[in-house]
């Protein structure tokens, strides 16, 4: 697949669903959530935030106020694959900072370990790593989510295993 | 309502009606720390104590613009309440039973600042807010001793130095939300905001691009009211200690008219102190080797500025002329309503012009090499030291740049510092200059030389009531049989009068603030602007509440510096541009003419459409 940044969404774009908000409670955080979706790379690109203040009136400091303060919007483009380590008091203490560290080097990464950052995406933006507060299976820790799919008990050993099957453009899950 | 009519006819609650309460005001009762008071209702507990004698702390809260409630100083207890209550957003009740200082209120107190300063930088002593900063005054008011909390934050946040005007610290931000609210609501200008959440919130731009990048008009209205030091005027004062202790500089400064009632209540005196002799005899003390005023050069402004509005009714140019002293003003209009660039008068701030002569003029007259003269200017504002940076404030270069075969390198600009008023106190104390004591001295010639007209430049209106003197007299021919025009002075966010020039009837209007000056903006833009003449002004009051100027700076006072102002005004000998005998001689001698060859040179300039990031 192409691996360079794809286009974003046009202005045209933006404005139909500026429109379909219209009056909507809530609209912003409606068409900043469409928006991103539209995105090839799931993510908010600086040129479209200033469509969207352009055409909402909403100053651009708030947008990405707004922006900012949700964890579910990127303001970076998304890899392909979305693997979310969990990094909450049960899977650190079974070990989740072993895979997140084991997951970094294998990926190229390790460098976002330092810099206190919650997410990383590598460059030929195949993988994204995030890392959540919990997910509610603490039972199961250590939990590691690749592309939606929950895994439970995970060890380095089968995530690179899962990680190489995908790296070659295998099928998204097992 | 009626009940508590009814209570107090029938005297059931013995207890005194907060003073200053109207008659037929509808009142509650409450009790204060055991004691019982009729209060109005609808106010919160902070409003409805301070009128009993009370005087609860607060930290985030700013009357007037926000109350975010996001510090947790002000909190009460309130019987039956099942937590502590902010009294900044509570609002009093019927029979609301109120403790103001129990243990529980000042142990939460003490535990909410001492959560602030956990990650707090503890820099006061080499901070620029050190002594005049609500976080450390609210600290020793409460009585901090230790701070039990640790620091959570890992790394420091980068500190935001794009901005000529402005430096801001997040570090030291306790997220009060002031900042954003006077940029939002009072300024209209949003280059800021809460981004981020938890322990990584911080107040920053778009992109955390930095004020530089973005729309910022530079106006330093967040930094007035920014309790700590997370927003500061970038600091010059080094840089001119530098200059005035080179032999080889010849240093001349010159002052804002609102410096003089304004820099008093930084050195100790009371609210608008008119201080214009001690300012002058203050800064000769300084090593300044003259002391000038852009009061002297405000004149001149009225001159270039008046026929600039003549020569555009006579010859049908674009109306309504709008003020351009105000450098926040300027660079809003160019971000944000481009399209009316052509309705700004050209003429530069006073300030720029004040430059542009010294280095030219006065240079030549003195036999000043003018690459050696430093141009210092003491201004209520931070965008001043925007302005003196823009590019096109070079006119005293490119005036000798033929003349002495200047090369590229040799550049200069026409002012060299622009320090605000706070600086220039910084400066006096560290000098050991004993402020209140000092003989009252002169300014001095020519370029100190100055009318009443321009000391209003400092007050909202002011530029307005000056153009209008000048304007009359030019345009009747006529004398001018009073020259106060009451109708465009005051707090009025916006004022609108109409003058009688001989059958010619001139509509004018006068905004403060960048909010109010969208009002007339949306009007041209639309097409339906009744005005011919419109002044504007980025700041609170104008200049006198500028973002330069002493903290704190509320309406109260700037009303204070806005007496002074008129004062100022009424005991000069003369009071009308067009009489300034320095003036008239500067254009006997050097310019000629208003709006002529020369003065286009040097005194006016042009403007950059810049559109919204
Ligand atoms: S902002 Fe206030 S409390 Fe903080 S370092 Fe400066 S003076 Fe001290
Ligand atoms: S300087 Fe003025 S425009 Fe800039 S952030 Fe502060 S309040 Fe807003
Ligand atoms: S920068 Fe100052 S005014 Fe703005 S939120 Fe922080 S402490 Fe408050
Ligand atoms: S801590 Fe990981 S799922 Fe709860
Ligand atoms: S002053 Fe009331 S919460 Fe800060």
């Amino acid at each position: 697949m192409n691996t360079s940044v794809m286009p974003a969404a046009s202005e045209q774009q933006i404005l139909e669903i500026i429109n379909r908000f219209q009056g909507k409670p809530g609209a912003l955080l409606g068409i900043l959530e469409t928006v991103q979706e539209s995105n090839p790379h799931k993510y908010l690109p600086e040129e479209t935030l200033q469509l969207i203040s352009k055409h909402t009136g909403t100053p651009l400091s708030r947008i990405y106020s707004l922006a900012t303060f949700y964890s579910f919007f990127n303001l970076q483009p998304q890899g392909e694959h979305i693997i979310l380590v969990c990094r909450g008091t049960a899977c650190h203490t079974r070990g989740s900072r072993v895979l997140l560290e084991d997951l970094s080097c294998l990926l190229d990464g390790s460098a976002f370990l330092e810099t206190g950052e919650n997410t990383f995406t590598t460059k030929d933006k195949k993988f994204t790593i995030k890392t959540v507060a919990c997910f509610g299976q603490c039972a199961l820790a250590p939990v590691v989510s690749i592309d939606g799919v929950i895994y439970s008990r995970m060890t380095t050993a089968r995530m690179k295993g899962i990680i190489e099957k995908l790296a070659k453009g295998g099928k998204k899950h097992e | 309502m009626e009940q508590t009519t009814v209570k107090k006819e029938e005297g059931l609650v013995t207890g005194k009606v907060a003073a200053g309460t109207p008659k037929g005001v509808a009142t509650c009762s409450i009790t204060v720390n055991g004691k019982s008071y009729y209060v109005p209702k609808g106010k919160t507990i902070l409003e409805a104590v301070s009128s009993l004698g009370y005087s609860i702390p607060t930290l985030c809260h700013l009357p007037e613009v926000c109350s975010n409630a996001s510090c947790g100083v002000c909190v009460v207890e309130v019987k039956g309440a099942k937590s502590l209550l902010r009294s900044c957003v509570t609002k009093v009740t019927e029979g609301m039973d109120i403790q103001l200082a129990s243990h529980r209120v000042l142990a939460a107190r003490r535990t909410n600042v001492e959560l602030l300063l956990a990650n707090h930088p503890k820099d006061c002593l080499s901070c620029l807010r050190n002594q005049n900063c609500e976080l450390q005054s609210i600290a020793s008011l409460l009585g901090i001793e230790s701070i039990r909390f640790t620091q959570t934050r890992k790394k420091p946040f980068p500190l935001d130095t794009t901005s000529e005007a402005l430096v801001r610290d997040p570090n030291k931000c306790i997220l009060c939300g002031r900042c954003v609210a006077v940029c939002s609501e009072i300024q209209g200008v949003n280059a800021i905001d809460i981004m981020g959440r938890g322990t990584k919130s911080q107040v920053a731009t778009f992109f955390f691009k930095g004020l530089g990048n973005v729309a910022c008009t530079n106006c330093g209205q967040c930094a007035l009211v920014c309790p700590t030091a997370a927003i500061v005027e970038k600091d010059h004062t080094a840089e001119v200690w530098k200059a005035l202790q080179d032999p080889k500089k010849v240093v001349v400064v010159q002052t804002a008219p609102a410096i003089r009632v304004g820099l008093g209540e930084a050195m100790g005196m009371e609210w608008g102190a008119l201080v214009t002799g001690k300012m002058v005899a203050a800064l000769r003390r300084l090593g300044f080797s003259k002391v000038f005023d852009t009061q002297f050069t405000a004149d001149l402004t009225i001159m270039e500025e008046g026929h600039e509005l003549i020569q555009r009714l006579t010859n049908g140019g674009n109306l309504p002329m709008i003020t351009s002293c105000s450098p926040g003003w300027i660079k809003f209009i160019e971000h944000f309503y481009p399209k009316s660039l052509s309705h700004v008068s050209t003429c530069k701030s006073p300030q720029q012009m004040f430059g542009a002569v010294a280095k030219t003029y006065y240079a030549e007259k003195m036999g000043i090499d003018p690459r050696d003269m430093v141009v210092v200017s003491i201004m209520p504002c931070t965008a001043k030291k925007y302005e003196a940076k823009r590019p096109e404030m070079m006119g005293a270069f490119h005036y000798w740049q033929a003349r002495l075969n200047l090369l590229e390198k040799d550049k200069f600009y026409d002012v060299d510092y622009a320090l605000t008023t706070r600086e220039l106190a910084r400066m006096l104390k560290q000098a050991s200059i004993k402020f209140d004591a000092l003989e009252e001295e002169e300014f001095d010639d020519p370029l100190g030389r100055s009318t009443g007209a321009a000391v209003i430049f400092g007050a909202t209106g002011g530029v307005m009531e000056a153009a209008l003197r000048t304007a009359y007299e030019v345009v009747t021919k006529k004398h001018l049989p009073s020259v106060e025009f009451q109708a465009v002075r005051g707090l009025e966010g916006i004022k609108t009068a109409e003058v009688d020039l001989n059958g010619t009837k001139l509509k004018v209007a006068v905004a403060h603030t960048l909010k109010n000056a969208r009002t007339l903006l949306e009007q041209i833009e639309k097409g339906e602007s009744p005005y011919t003449f419109i002044e504007i002004m980025t700041c609170p009051g104008g200049c006198l509440g500028g973002g330069g100027q002493p903290i704190p700076t509320d309406t109260e006072i700037r009303k204070k510096r806005a007496e002074s102002i008129y004062r100022e005004d009424s005991r000069k000998g003369i009071r009308k541009s067009h009489e300034n005998p320095a003036i008239q001689q500067l254009y006997k001698e050097f310019l000629k003419e208003p709006l002529s060859h020369v003065s286009h040179e040097l005194l006016h300039t042009h403007y950059k459409e810049r559109g919204v990031y």
